[in-house]
């Protein structure tokens, strides 16, 4: 017979190896989006925002920072619980929800600042694009995290059967890593 | 009722299987429809904007509706049979990946009522697309079809990579793997990775479309040639997305049918593999006519005769494991031997339209039409309908009439080859794919009317098929556990299997373990004493 012990380890299998294909797939669709950039990028002598200068770099860099720092919030999440910190673990989640938001509405600023429409030339729309399908993954993301907070809440994790959180978090990192990407690929190369 | 809320593997596969084979019968009309109206010169049945809807619903319904879903079908029953497994790694998901493909078919048809179906062909190339020349909203039906395909794609091959890799039994390692379920490991993987290229193809033209973005504008600085990148990245593996499983089931049951183990089993393993990897660097072979650099044009060339390589590989192989076997020529073998065959007709075009001079000659033609066909016909239903027959006794308890089975694949096989050589001809001759008609001064009357009688051929073959299905069907099940003497774990339960599949999980100890337990004599581990 199948101890307790066994069925969770096939169950925390089952969702790592899940995620991991999901992320691979997600993973392809952004590298996809930024290849089609680079594509129309480079079959156009005179792209915008070809030469930004420093001074435009400082809400852009800003929100990376705030995410990096969100990336490292959930990753002291995942170590809280797994000393059994119930009450670490609930306090980090909800820091990255905040500062997952405070991330989103910096990037609209940012939008709005550059005054970019999606009509605008084929820039606008790959801009548009490219920020608005990171802008709806953080918020999947929080989502996510929110859902792991609200079981935190209710007692459902402990130091040996947290598999959400750390899913979780790796979806984080993944969306993290994205937008870092796409920051030196929109604004600095 | 309760096979509206089912979460069963094999229930979802019969789903999967009744609701393609719907569809393929659909496409199958739309096939006719197209014969009728090619059959004479100015031909008078459909007027062109109804033929334009015709031949794209025709390749759209053929490639995502039916083909993809009845290897999806078969993969649904099948791999947890073949591994030893009670069920998918997350059945709650394979049943959300199967409704969102109903609801991206029915997506799809509806635009027929609501304003004209699309009528850009399958690949919908931009700028065509725009809305300035496809003002109506077929093109966004036909987008938002094949978004809720590929999400639904994408669900079950994410399920099926963790079932594969995560509940085989004890002892299944991957080198004892059946063959079709690596096949079908390598679709997945090969969806997971392509897919995602055809999302954001349709999402961007979307976008153009609706939200006035101008992604593939070039007046904008867009750029046509993304479309054609974006879209063949996805596109030419998504050939072997529908040509590897039914190569997977002739992998199957050309040993079982020859009374001896697959000739070759890591290399035909690790061939699909190498398809898998070598699919991905093809796609601008689809563009050989756009004016590619000379440096382009070389490496795609090489890369597409390259592909050849590892499919001679299985063809050898199923080759030799008949050579000096002991060939029962049942049914399934007969579609498998077809499968042979006829997919040597497509390979062999396939490597013609490689050599760029011909592609800039036949492309566009009806040679391209013809090439296809005997891959994805002569290749892809083939296999898929061997595997019909080969595994109707597991899913029904039942077995099909060898008679009629014979019968369909009769007039299959010389209907298809009756369509598809002329096809080939006809291309050479210089007609071109996708006009609604033709003079008859242009010598193409006498080939395109044999076309047509042999499309009526294959229809009458499947009408063969729903009579012996519904024969077969309305007498008692003979609950036959294993009526081809076979070698795998499928064959090891009761037919059809009970929902948990197996009573024990089963402990693997060879690549055909059901064999070795059957012919304890003949076992093949005693092979290397």
């Amino acid at each position: 017979m199948r101890t307790a012990v066994e069925a969770r380890r096939r169950d925390e299998g089952l969702a790592k190896t899940g995620l991991l294909a999901v992320l691979a797939s997600e993973a392809v669709f952004f590298g996809t989006l930024l290849t089609a950039y680079l594509f129309l990028r480079l079959s156009q002598p005179n792209w915008p925002l070809q030469k930004v200068g420093l001074s435009q770099l400082v809400v852009p860099g800003l929100n990376t920072g705030i995410l990096l720092l969100s990336a490292l919030v959930i990753s002291r999440a995942n170590r809280a619980i797994a000393r059994g910190d119930r009450q670490g673990l609930q306090a980090r989640l909800l820091l990255v929800v905040l500062l997952g938001a405070v991330f989103i509405a910096g990037q609209l600023f940012e939008f709005l600042r550059l005054g970019l429409r999606p009509g605008d030339q084929a820039f606008g729309g790959v801009f548009f694009t490219l920020m608005g399908f990171h802008a709806l993954h953080v918020v999947a993301g929080m989502v996510i995290v929110i859902l792991a907070y609200l079981r935190a809440r209710l007692g459902d994790f402990s130091a040996h059967r947290h598999i959400a959180v750390q899913v979780s978090a790796w979806f984080w990192y993944f969306v993290t890593a994205v937008w870092v990407v796409m920051f030196l690929g929109l604004y600095v190369v | 009722m309760s096979w509206l809320m089912t979460v069963d593997h094999k229930r979802i596969g019969l789903l999967y299987l009744s609701t393609g084979f719907v569809f393929f019968l659909v496409g199958g009309l739309e096939a006719m429809l197209i014969r009728m109206q090619l059959a004479q010169p100015n031909g008078t049945v459909l007027n062109p904007d109804l033929y334009d809807q015709i031949f794209t619903m025709h390749g759209t319904t053929m490639i995502f509706l039916a083909v993809m879903p009845l290897g999806v079908g078969f993969a649904n029953y099948m791999i947890p049979l073949l591994i030893g497994a009670r069920d998918v790694a997350f059945p709650k998901l394979n049943a959300l990946s199967y409704w969102v493909f109903v609801l991206g078919g029915i997506l799809m048809y509806s635009s027929f009522p609501l304003g004209g179906a699309p009528s850009d062909g399958w690949f919908s190339y931009a700028p065509l697309t725009e809305r300035a020349f496809s003002p109506g909203s077929g093109i966004d039906f036909w987008i938002l079809g094949i978004l809720l395909l590929g999400l639904s794609t994408t669900i079950g091959s994410i399920n099926f990579i963790v079932t594969i890799i995560q509940l085989r039994a004890p002892g299944m390692t991957f080198d004892r793997m059946p063959i079709f379920v690596w096949a079908f490991l390598v679709t997945s993987l090969i969806a997971v990775f392509a897919l995602p290229s055809l999302t954001v193809a349709v999402l961007l033209l979307l976008l153009d479309r609706q939200l006035g973005t101008h992604f593939y504008n070039v007046g904008a600085g867009g750029n046509a040639l993304l479309w054609q990148n974006l879209f063949w990245f996805f596109g030419h593996p998504e050939v072997y997305i529908l040509i590897l499983p039914a190569m997977g089931i002739v992998s199957e049951v050309v040993p079982v049918f020859s009374r001896k183990p697959l000739f070759g089993y890591r290399v035909v393993a690790y061939s699909s593999v190498a398809i898998g990897l070598l699919g991905f660097m093809v796609w601008a072979h689809h563009m050989f006519t756009t004016g590619l650099p000379a440096a382009s044009l070389a490496v795609f060339s090489a890369d597409s005769f390259a592909i050849g390589v590892p499919t001679g590989v299985k063809i050898f192989s199923w080759l030799a494991t008949m050579w000096r076997g002991k060939l029962r020529l049942s049914t399934p073998l007969l579609f498998a031997i077809g499968f042979i065959a006829l997919f040597v007709i497509g390979g062999i075009t396939g490597i013609m339209l490689a050599v760029i001079p011909i592609d800039w000659q036949v492309e566009d033609s009806y040679f391209v039409v013809g090439h296809l066909h005997y891959v994805l016909f002569g290749g892809s239903v083939f296999g898929l309908t061997a595997g019909l027959y080969y595994w109707f006794p597991k899913m029904t308890g039942r077995i099909l009439s060898e008679a009629l089975g014979k019968l369909h694949f009769g007039l299959m096989f010389i209907g298809m080859n009756l369509v598809f050589m002329p096809f080939i001809v006809l291309g050479l001759l210089g007609m071109p794919r996708r006009i609604y008609t033709y003079s008859p001064d242009q010598g193409w009357s006498s080939l395109n009317l044999l076309a047509s009688v042999g499309a009526f051929l294959i229809a009458i073959s499947f009408l063969v098929l729903l009579w012996n299905f519904i024969r077969t069907m309305r007498r008692p099940a003979q609950g036959l556990a294993d009526p081809w003497d076979a070698f795998t774990l499928e064959w090891k339960t009761s037919s059809p299997p009970a929902p948990y599949n197996f009573k024990e999980i089963p402990t693997v100890g060879g690549r055909r373990p059901l064999w070795d337990e059957k012919h304890p004599e003949q076992a093949d581990w005693r092979a290397g004493q």
